[in-house]
């Protein structure tokens, strides 16, 4: 009844203030922590600041170890919180846009547009009781939701935010996250075994054989870039793309486009994220391996689902789409603002790297939306149909790419020109390919009787 | 019950016994199916209905004649109007009730309104579960509308109670006709775009083609009807087999299956024989508000229907073109003003009959695509 | 499978995700179709229904002849009609119980097609969630104080009537939704409930706490 309502607690306008707050502030002072902690917690760096600021040195000052393994702690926590708030605003996220797609409304309730949304949800679901089924393995079934959390947490070790804003620029960057995000699968065996439920063990089942066999195509298409860039460090693979996107490696070489969708859909089908979403295959397996969880195991699974996302999108902007790269500003341009190499940087190497963050930031939220947007569009596949998907199209294709790209180099490196070549091409060809989608969303909209209209959203 | 069904099943070591349901997202309603699995392949699945039995039948036979009308509404909650004209047709039958040609056409049109309303959630609920959700509440919204029309024409969304022996309820309300005619010109376009957005998806294609096919020979065997029979590839449709009311005057197609993308009888087959269904019964819906024009307004209801009616003894049977198949009522009076027995036949629950028959060698996804391409409804498997 | 097949299906996917997903985009565009029940539309819900639209059922006693013809059409017996002679003047009948279990009903509005006077009226009312499930029982009559049969003129064509949804209203907003359960006093008369309408017409079980 309208008359007995309560009161809201805020007004309007303070309600909105306060989404504004979070929404702003909360992000903001994560990736301002991660971006002076990541740069700041190099060797290099902790040294010249205990010189220059602390006015000791630190070759013979007893803290610095302390100094730096402490910088290294905050840096973690700010990593593990920034993939939990990142996972709760693509919920948020993700509710909005998939709510507009089916002309609905979405989120609207808790702060303005429902931002606070997912603050609430995670409250909830850590207030809620822990249940364990009385026929569960007890200790596989509370151990499995850590499994799929550290799994999820290590990709953030060689996660790239900006030019020097990385955890640890690993030599082997690309393996170890290959390697680290197999973990997860382990946590969801786990949970569907223990669980003692038959739909848990069903997607606990179809996420083995589906993790494990995407990742052969995603090995392969992963492939391509380390090619064309000569190394598996994720800043070594940025570094060898250029910052417009003809220089990109997606464009660069015919081959990488195709690596570029069979790595996009195996990286689907490893997040588990429709059409490939069979463990957890609502209308059929009940919820999958989550069926048993509730709780905050429910919220870790949940958690690590969402936060995927970020990883999986900041995985392909790296490998493809030239990650963090500026207009305009080379590599000797970087040189040129760090200055001397042992001191500490000034403030337009700062700029830069915050302009570089950004760069990053918006590309891997436009492979994150694309993710968004796959997933209210399409069915979900059959089980041996994903199989199929994967032994007959993606596996043979990725080959394919794999020795054009050798062959292709051996090109490139007698005719430089001909990867700049194909890169205007294949851009351009992209950009008419965006015009006719364009023409034809819009023709949709007319053919239903509609117009533009974004007064609601 | 439970155990009666599991001595069915053949057990042996290898095998899982599953219990799809009663809960389950995909089963509409509370049905149970015992699955026998092989894996992810189901060796036997078993339809163990009766989780929502009402005793519907039952309450026919303790209300009145007119009393009972509003009960038909929940026989098959998702197309109240079809029980609710089979009834009263079986009644005016029974009686040798007259009912004036305004409110034939006035039935016809709320029944194909109400047909579209019920394959709109048919079809939606088989994308989602299918793995699609955004199609489903696409066709949600269209509901929404043909609902809003339905309850300016008789005050309810779900349970419309609508028809009376004799007639029905309300004549149109004004701009009706116009708000109807601009909702199914909208609708048209729907179509198409439902079409483009999931109905031609080469996934979906995939998961319903050759999926739990049922030959027409066997689908007759089995006693299904409506758009499961038709999807079979047999032309059998009461509106124009055995016509009640006035569906004579109508030029409208049947859609049969015929294979589209695999074997006639398969799941998608089933699945566009709703889709050209609906756009059938919206040409349907435009000649009769043309028809009804030329019938005198307010002319609703059969003169000297008593409120307290007595029906003669004697037995009679109706049959309609429901939107899961035929809806039949089996009238039996005895001289008073309450039926001495009414027994209902309705399509899903003949459906279900089927289920153990086709799904040895499915996957547990094709039971849910199989389970979703019948479109059963819970309520009227067990009324 | 054949290469055509093949390459054939990779073809068609595309295409097929193509139109998809044009239009999963173009609806981004679109504006919803929901609106934001309860609170955040232009109108109350109650005034954007259509005026034949089923909510509560509402007396206007002042109209009602007391002829009964409701509670025989009701095909769940949620109404309980009691008539009784006045003592004061033998001629006059008075409606002494007139009780609709609004949360038995059906609104299948087959008492509103008896009525002679057009008194029984479905209204556009609808939310009222209660948490005591008897305080869904409205009585129309007040057992204190029955009201008379109306006596209808010969000829009468138009019978005043409150306005519709006001009567329905008034007792709605006196009833806070979490009020405790009703009790009604005095007791009902006996010789009237007949069993099958019982449940409206028994005081009120003493399963639910009573505060008073």
């Amino acid at each position: 009844m309208l008359e007995n309502a309560q009161r809201p607690l805020l007004s309007p306008r303070g309600v909105l203030l306060a989404t504004l707050i979070v929404a702003v502030a909360l992000p903001g002072a994560l990736f301002g922590g991660i971006m002076v902690l990541t740069a700041a917690t190099k060797p290099v760096m902790v040294d010249a600041f205990l010189r220059q600021v602390v006015q000791v040195d630190p070759a013979t000052w007893p803290y610095t170890t302390l100094v730096s393994w402490g910088a290294v702690f905050v840096l973690a926590l700010i990593l593990l919180t920034f993939g939990a708030v990142i996972s709760g605003m693509t919920v948020w996220w993700e509710m909005r846009v998939s709510s507009r797609m089916q002309c609905r409304i979405g989120y609207n309730r808790a702060g303005a547009a429902g931002f606070l949304q997912w603050i609430a949800d995670a409250v909830k679901l850590l207030f809620k009781e822990d249940l364990i089924p009385a026929e569960a393995d007890r200790m596989i079934f509370r151990v499995a939701p850590y499994f799929v959390m550290v799994g999820f947490a290590l990709t953030f070790v060689a996660l790239p935010f900006g030019e020097s804003l990385i955890a640890a620029d690993l030599n082997v960057g690309i393996f170890y996250l290959v390697s680290v995000t197999a973990l997860v699968v382990v946590g969801i065996l786990l949970a569907g075994w223990s669980s003692n439920s038959k739909w848990a063990l069903f997607g606990g089942m179809r996420s083995a054989a589906q993790v494990v066999s995407y990742e052969i195509p995603a090995g392969l298409s992963i492939m391509v870039p380390i090619l064309m860039a000569g190394t598996l460090s994720m800043q070594g693979i940025i570094r060898a793309q250029g910052a417009w996107p003809w220089q990109w490696f997606v464009f660069t070489n015919p081959a990488a486009v195709g690596a570029f969708l069979i790595f996009f859909i195996a990286q689907l089908a490893e997040g588990n994220r429709t059409p490939f979403d069979l463990p957890e295959a609502e209308s059929e397996l009940v919820a999958g391996y989550l069926s048993e969880y509730s709780g905050f195991r429910f919220a870790l699974y949940f958690l690590v689902e969402f936060g995927n996302l970020w990883v999986m999108a900041a995985i392909t902007t790296t490998l493809f789409l030239g990650g963090w790269q500026i207009p305009f500003v080379s590599a000797a341009d970087w040189a040129t603002a760090r200055g001397a190499a042992d001191g500490l940087p000034g403030l337009g190497w700062w700029g830069l790297q915050a302009l570089s963050m950004v760069v990053m930031i918006v590309k891997t939220l436009v492979v994150l939306n694309l993710i968004v947007w796959i997933r209210w569009t399409l069915p979900r596949i059959r089980i041996d149909q994903m199989m199929n998907l994967c032994w007959k199209y993606l596996v043979p294709f990725g080959f394919v790419t794999f020795v054009f790209t050798l062959l292709w180099q051996v090109l490139v490196a007698r005719m430089p020109v001909i990867s700049e070549v194909t890169g205007v091409v294949l851009f351009v060809a992209f950009l008419v390919m965006a015009f006719f989608f364009v023409r034809l969303t819009k023709a949709n909209i007319v053919a239903a009787g509609d117009r533009v209209d974004m007064s609601n959203w | 019950m439970e155990k009666l069904i599991l001595r069915r099943v053949d057990r042996n070591n290898e095998e899982m016994i599953l219990n799809f349901g009663p809960q389950h997202p995909s089963t509409h309603g509370v049905i149970n199916f015992i699955v026998e699995t092989d894996g992810e392949v189901i060796r036997k699945a078993v339809p163990d209905v009766g989780y929502l039995h009402r005793s519907i039948e039952k309450i026919g036979e303790s209300t009145g004649w007119h009393g009972f009308m509003p009960y038909t509404d929940r026989i098959d909650y998702v197309a109240a109007m079809f029980p609710n004209e089979g009834y009263a047709i079986a009644v005016e039958k029974l009686c040798g009730i007259q009912v004036p040609k305004r409110a034939q056409y006035l039935r016809a049109i709320s029944t194909e309104l109400c047909r579209i309303a019920s394959h709109l959630v048919s079809i939606g609920t088989m994308t989602m579960d299918i793995g699609a959700f955004t199609p489903m509440i696409h066709g949600i919204r269209e509901r929404e509308t043909i609902n809003d029309l339905i309850e300016a024409l008789c005050g309810a969304r779900l349970t419309y109670n609508y028809h009376r022996i004799g007639g029905v309820a309300f004549d149109l309300p004004e701009g009706w006709r116009d708000q109807t005619l601009a909702f199914l010109d909208h609708f048209d376009k729907f179509l198409v775009e439902f079409d483009r957005l999931i109905s031609f998806n080469e996934i979906y294609i995939r998961r319903l083609a050759d999926v739990a096919v049922i030959p027409g020979p066997m689908a007759i065997d089995y006693g299904l009807s409506g758009p499961n029979l038709r999807g079979s590839g047999v032309d059998f449709d009461l509106r124009k087999a055995m016509p009640y009311g006035v569906y004579p005057e109508f030029e409208f197609d049947v859609p049969v299956g015929k294979g589209m993308f695999g074997q006639v009888g398969d799941c998608y087959d089933r699945y566009i024989c709703r889709t050209r269904e609906m756009g059938e019964s919206s040409k349907i819906v435009r000649q009769a508000l043309d028809l009804i024009q030329q019938a005198p307004e307010g002319d609703i209801m059969a003169p000297k229907v008593s409120r307290n009616l007595k029906v003669e003894a004697g037995e009679t049977l109706s049959r309609v073109e429901s939107a899961r198949g035929e809806m039949a009522f089996y009238v039996v009076a005895d001289g008073t003003n309450k039926a001495w027995r009414v027994r209902t036949r309705t399509g899903s629950f003949t459906a279900m009959g089927i289920i153990e028959a086709i799904s040895p060698g499915l996957m547990v996804a094709d039971l849910v695509a199989l389970i979703a391409s019948l479109d059963v409804v819970a309520p009227e498997i067990d009324r | 499978m054949t290469l055509n097949e093949y390459a054939g299906s990779m073809q068609k996917t595309v295409s097929s995700f193509w139109h998809g997903l044009s239009i999963t985009m173009s609806h981004l565009f679109r504006r919803p179709s929901t609106v934001q029940y309860p609170d955040r539309s232009a109108l109350p819900v109650r005034d954007m229904l259509p005026p034949r639209y089923r909510g509560f059922l509402e007396v206007d006693v002042s109209i009602c002849t007391g002829c009964q013809a409701c509670e025989r059409a009701c095909p769940i017996a949620c109404m309980q009609i009691t008539l009784e002679k006045d003592p004061a003047n033998p001629k006059q009948r008075l409606v002494t119980q007139f009780d609709i279990d609004e949360a038995k009903c059906m609104y299948c509005g087959l008492c509103v097609e008896p009525c002679p006077t057009g008194s029984i009226q479905h209204t556009r009312e609808f939310e009222a969630s209660m948490r005591n499930i008897r305080n869904l029982v409205f009585r129309w009559s007040d057992p204190a104080r029955p009201f008379p049969v109306y006596k209808v003129e010969k000829g009468a064509e138009y019978f005043p009537r409150a306005p519709l949804g006001s009567l329905v209203r008034a007792k709605l907003d006196a009833i806070r939704w979490d009020a405790p359960a009703t009790r009604y006093l005095p007791p009902e008369p006996p010789a009237a409930a007949a069993p099958a309408a019982a449940p409206a017409a028994t005081p009120a079980a003493p399963t639910t706490p009573e505060t008073k």
